[in-house]
């Protein structure tokens, strides 16, 4: 029997208490937001909008997502995220095979290679002269074709396939099975539940690029849905820096335009959200804990 | 008997090594498919990884771009000079420094002690809520979370101005400020990645041995000591590990993080290595500078980064290669 001590009805307050302010913490900033988008306008520019909503319209979304520049950044976002996911994972899982048998002559200087690139990297000009060079600059493909690959995420893939008991594919080979087949009927289909993860992370990390974009697309056709977002978010921010309220030069709030912009881009990612969850703590464990 | 035994074994090690190497083609042709599998992954590197490498001679250039890097004139260490005589740089590197320096300090415990507290949770749905919260804020952008601040903070009708304002202080600019900008910056990393790091630390607790802990309360050990005496010491050579990882990137003081935040307002306190390189280099096209000050910034991340590799495989035989 555990009987519960002061000091321990103390720790249980201090933890709980603890816990809630910190979720607190990160779910104000987006109730903030979510409430002023769809709040009506004189609550927003009369400053009455809090943590709920103040009256409830949805024209201010309405109006934001039917714009023709934020339906098509949306629409680039998605296809290089799409395409980008499925180039990179495919190129990865596949690159991360041959890496993953340490015994072949040659394998281990290959890698050697692969790892120097996470350590040392030319640096921005050097890279944006080359896309230049390749004509890649306002181009989409810049986007997918020069992170492909990400050294970490393969180095997760490739020690999942080190996990594997080796009697699979012996067993595989004396069926008579190459390496091709090996591969795509044996390894892959095992290796699912690290694939997944490391698919949504690049899915992430292409849907939230911005440094990319910022750098290699001025066609202002070509604008990601992160960079459509910040010049909605920081042409207020200007207005702050002349410190004359925005309010006096549009006659619809831009407070509610922006909060509305935000909410906008964030719902995609928090649709999928729970899907993912189950995936990415297995993915991250696999990527940690190996020594 | 003993030279025999010797020249024997010398003659035959030759022989060894000859048809080792001898095999070892052998081996590679019987197993070119996979070779052929690493052809696209090798092109991959050598276009996009290693030719930015030949690009780095620019910064020991005075580059134009008509002429490339072959017509270009060579000025030698020049451009290293200009870096090291620069004040803007010496300001750059300081905020570089300092705004890293602030993140491990106030933000590196955090994950430990959220970690830590989780694992005091014995309510598996709050535990569970808890987490979905806390990993969330990984998930968005740069872009995304400064619209979130942008809207909080703003001076007109932002939650936390009207906070102050109720406690009868005057509305902040939080954004403009260059006395607030580094504790919005570090404050906003914190918001964003604390929960998500907890993971490896979490992963760490659920990896110490249970006995460990029944024996400490059959000894009497309270949940506090439990706490302190076990998870703690059970997670400290991860928690070593980490903080080696996160000191050999002290020169990244988060580049996107604060292209999306900051203004010229705050160039004087927010503006580092990284955005610095992409003000002169592609702002001011001045290639060759900023080229020398990528370097700078690459060669001594590098140093960093081996070297505390090298500590942790010394101090904890294990790195991350």
């Amino acid at each position: 029997m555990t009987k519960r001590t002061k000091g321990d009805l103390l720790l249980d307050t201090g933890v709980y208490l603890f816990l809630i302010a910190l979720g607190m913490i990160m779910l104000l900033p987006l109730a903030s937001v979510f409430s002023k988008s769809v709040s009506e306008e004189w609550a927003i520019t009369s400053g009455k909008v809090g943590i709920l909503p103040v009256g409830f319209q949805l024209d201010t979304l309405m109006r934001v997502i039917s714009s023709s520049m934020f339906i098509r950044a949306f629409c680039i976002s998605a296809g290089v995220t799409l395409i980008g996911t499925l180039i990179s994972i495919l190129m990865t899982a596949l690159t991360a095979y041959p890496l993953s048998k340490r015994n072949l002559p040659g394998i281990s200087f290959c890698m050697v290679l692969f790892i120097f690139t996470m350590l040392f990297s030319g640096g921005l000009i050097p890279n944006y002269l080359l896309m230049r060079q390749l004509h890649l600059v306002d181009n989409l493909w810049v986007l997918i074709l020069p992170g492909m690959i990400s050294v970490f995420n393969m180095l997760v893939i490739k020690s999942y396939y080190e996990s594997l008991p080796e009697a699979l594919e012996e067993s595989a080979r004396i069926d008579g099975a190459k390496t091709y087949t090996i591969l795509f009927r044996i390894i892959l289909p095992l290796s699912m539940p690290v694939i997944a993860t490391i698919a949504l992370f690049y899915a992430v990390g292409y849907w939230n690029d911005y440094f990319g974009p910022m750098i290699y697309i001025n066609d202002t056709a070509l604008k990601t849905l992160q960079l459509y977002l910040q010049d909605v978010v920081m042409d207020a921010n200007s207005a702050n820096l002349t410190n004359k309220s925005i309010d006096d030069l549009m006659n619809m709030s831009p407070e509610g335009i922006r909060a509305a912009t935000v909410v906008a881009s964030t719902v995609p990612i928090l649709l999928v959200y729970p899907f993912m969850q189950k995936y990415f703590i297995k993915g991250v464990l696999i990527g940690s804990v190996k020594g | 008997m003993g030279t025999g035994a010797t020249e024997l074994n010398r003659k035959s090690r030759a022989a060894a090594a000859r048809s080792r190497s001898a095999s070892k083609w052998r081996i590679a042709w019987r197993n070119r498919d996979y070779y052929v599998l690493l052809i696209p992954g090798l092109l991959f590197l050598l276009l996009f990884k290693y030719t930015p490498l030949y690009g780095v001679l620019i910064a020991f250039q005075d580059f134009n771009i008509f002429d490339g890097i072959r017509g270009s004139e060579w000025v030698g260490l020049e451009q290293f000079h200009k870096l090291v005589r620069s004040e803007e740089f010496g300001q750059v590197f300081m905020n570089t420094l300092l705004i890293s320096v602030y993140k491990i300090v106030l933000l590196f415990p955090v994950p430990i002690l959220i970690a830590l507290v989780l694992n005091e949770v014995r309510l598996m749905f709050f535990k569970r809520t808890i987490q979905t919260i806390i990993y969330l804020p990984h998930f968005l952008s740069w872009v995304i979370i400064s619209g979130l601040f942008v809207t909080i903070l703003s001076t007109s009708g932002g939650l936390v101005n009207n906070i102050i304002q109720w406690f009868g202080g005057e509305p902040v600019s939080f954004f403009v400020s260059n006395q607030y900008f580094r504790s919005l910056v570090v404050f906003t990393a914190g918001w964003k990645e604390v929960g998500w790091n907890a993971i490896v630390f979490i992963a760490a607790i659920a990896g110490i041995d249970q006995e460990q802990y029944e024996a400490a309360s059959i000894d009497g050990a309270g949940r506090i000591r439990r706490m302190l005496h076990i998870s703690l010491p059970g997670i400290l050579p991860t928690v070593v590990l980490m903080f080696i990882l996160r000191l050999g990137s002290v020169l990244d003081a988060g580049t996107e993080q604060i292209l999306t935040m900051y203004n010229p307002v705050v160039y004087e306190t927010a503006d580092v290595i990284g955005t610095f390189v992409y003000r002169i280099g592609l702002g001011k096209m001045d290639y060759s500078f900023s080229t020398a000050v990528g370097l700078f910034n690459s060669v001594v991340g590098f140093i960093l980064i081996v070297s505390g590799n090298y500590i942790s495989r010394k101090l904890l035989k294990r790195g991350i290669w």
